[in-house]
């Protein structure tokens, strides 16, 4: 009978030590902080904002679960670390999404860079055959001052880009290809005006 | 006596045991009666999460950082509070926080809407004036011998202005109004230089308004008259009065000046007269006639610029200005001639002869009516 009541009393007291024991999943919440500083650090928070969004939202849940076990008498993290195990994956995703989405938009630039500098090209080429008579070159200045600033656009989206401003140099480069492009009509107008009076 | 003993201890012992079970159960029950916080915070951070959607983080800075910060805090306090003892722990801060947090992450949500809708609608009237003035350049200023500074301040701000369009486009509203300001300074640049130039210039209609009403009246008796109104860009034939003919004209790059020295690509002002009629053969420009500039006016005016240092010492006052043709370019080309289109310096050869009066004045009609009221 004694020896009944001690195996009871030391069942107890496991069961309280054991309880006691149940810790915060730490390593867990550092590896899924971590990486969820990975991904901004990729520029998720940019690239794939929602993604990033969901990632921070998925972050500040587990944490109230870990505080929700916390606060019981004996703690069960189960579910907090679920959370945290889908975050860490998650943000493995989301990193590789934004890399993706990174070399889809600096191609996208790259593309667009080609294509501008391509347009300025012509537009001079379009200048030199634009109507002029003995004074043209005065004359066609407003245009070639025109060209001159989509240039420098060229070179401040090369710079954006060179810096890893993706968005930057993308948003730069579409005004810069909309002026290359009114600045090429404007000439191929004036020229076939030209052509038309011969 | 030892077996009394042993279960006087056994009684201790149970009696003890069930205290304790007691303590713990009456624990249980007092720690699941109690508020906890969890339904709050999630609240909070659900808040927070649309006001992130609503990128209150942009528009409604402050109000979405104090919710955040409220949010920590509650976190901060429940952490602390769990690590309590059971039985004292209070959640009530951790609620309050989180309450807290909520309303601001809502109130931050909602200035963001409003503040992103009324900055939407400040670019887009902002759009509309930049376009405006954009026009206003166009309409009035664009043919002017505008400065490299001018057009490329112009040509700048069209680009801002390109940017500031696809900035909108894609949502960022801030931008596109930094953008767009930066378009603003660089049109009004543009457009209060030459504005100014265009009213500077004009300083001298009523010199031209007398030189043109001559030249109208000169005509009355008979004689054909030539008068050229460099702002319009057009030559007409007068006679008995009337205009009976006119053309397109083009000048010189720098037609809205005087010509005073040899290089300058100023159109002449002043009365002149047709010296020699040039036939195709003696001239590269289809026909010409030329012009006895510089008059003794020119002369006069020359000498004296020379002489007050407004002209260098080597100038000279330049010759060989003419009506010719070659003309219909479309833009201004000329070192400082009337350049017409072939067909019409045909008629006009036709028209005129030596010692034919010509009248070249700025403008024949005042500002008011050259803007066409435009208010610039």
């Amino acid at each position: 009978m004694k020896s009944k009541l001690i195996i009871a009393i030391a069942a107890m007291g496991v069961a309280v030590l054991f309880s006691s024991c149940a810790k915060v999943p730490q390593a867990e919440v550092d590896a899924a902080t971590a990486a969820i500083q990975e991904v901004k650090d990729a520029g998720a928070d940019l690239y794939v904002p929602e993604a990033y969004n969901a990632l921070v939202d998925s972050m500040k849940a587990a944490n109230e679960k870990i505080e929700v076990a916390k606060a019981k008498w004996f703690p069960n993290y189960t579910k907090a670390k679920a959370t945290l195990a889908w975050v860490s994956q998650n943000a493995v995703d989301t990193k590789a999404k934004s890399e993706a989405r990174k070399v889809e938009l600096k191609a996208e630039v790259e593309a667009m860079i080609v294509e501008v500098k391509a347009l300025i090209e012509e537009n001079k080429a379009l200048i030199a055959k634009a109507p002029k008579g003995k004074e043209g070159r005065e004359a066609l200045e407003a245009i070639k001052s025109d060209v001159a600033v989509a240039e420098t656009t060229v070179t401040e989206v090369e710079a954006l880009l060179a810096n890893g401003d993706l968005i930057g140099s993308n948003d730069k480069i579409k005004a810069a290809k909309e002026k290359a492009t009114a600045i090429k009509a404007e000439l191929e107008e004036a020229i076939a005006k030209k052509g038309g009076k011969k | 006596m030892v077996v009394g003993k042993k279960k006087k201890i056994k009684w201790i012992i149970i009696v003890s045991l069930l205290v304790v079970f007691i303590a713990i159960t009456t624990s249980i029950v007092i720690v699941s009666q109690k508020d906890l916080p969890t339904e709050d915070l999630r609240l909070a951070r659900e808040a927070i999460s649309l006001a992130k959607e609503a990128e209150a983080n942009l528009y409604a800075e402050k109000l979405y950082k104090e919710s955040l910060q409220m949010y920590d805090s509650a976190m901060v306090n429940w952490s602390r509070e769990n690590n309590r003892f059971i039985l004292f722990r209070d959640y009530s801060r951790v609620i309050n926080f989180a309450k807290k947090s909520k309303k601001k992450a809502d109130d931050s949500k909602e200035e963001s809407i409003k503040k992103a809708d009324n900055l939407s609608k400040n670019v887009e009237a902002a759009f509309v004036s930049l376009a405006k003035k954009i026009e206003l350049y166009n309409k009035l200023f664009k043919d002017l011998p505008l400065s490299k500074s001018i057009f490329d301040a112009h040509n700048k701000s069209r680009m801002f202005l390109s940017e500031s369009k696809i900035a909108h486009e894609t949502g960022k509203l801030k931008e596109a109004e930094v953008l767009f300001k930066k378009a603003d300074i660089y049109i009004n640049h543009a457009n209060t230089a030459a504005s100014r130039m265009l009213r500077d210039y004009f300083n001298d209609y009523s010199k031209w308004k007398n030189l043109a009403n001559d030249a109208i009246a000169a005509s009355r008796g008979g004689n054909k008259v030539i008068l050229v109104d460099k702002v319009a860009h057009k030559l007409y034939v007068y006679q008995a009065g009337k205009a009976i003919r006119s053309f397109e004209a083009e000048f010189g790059p720098n037609w809205m000046a005087h010509k005073e020295r040899n290089g300058d690509k100023a159109t002449p002002e002043g009365n002149y007269r047709i010296t020699k009629k040039k036939e195709r053969g003696n001239t590269i420009y289809h026909k010409a006639l030329l012009l006895d500039y510089p008059n003794e006016e020119d002369r006069r005016q020359f000498a004296i610029k020379k002489k007050k240092g407004v002209l260098s010492r080597s100038a000279g006052i330049g010759s060989l200005i003419e009506i010719h043709g070659n003309g219909g370019k479309g833009f201004n080309w000329t070192s400082g001639c009337v350049g017409l289109r072939d067909r019409d310096i045909d008629d006009l050869y036709r028209l005129v002869s030596s010692g034919t009066r010509v009248t070249i004045v700025g403008s024949i009609e005042p500002l008011s009516v050259v803007t066409k009221g435009l208010d610039f």
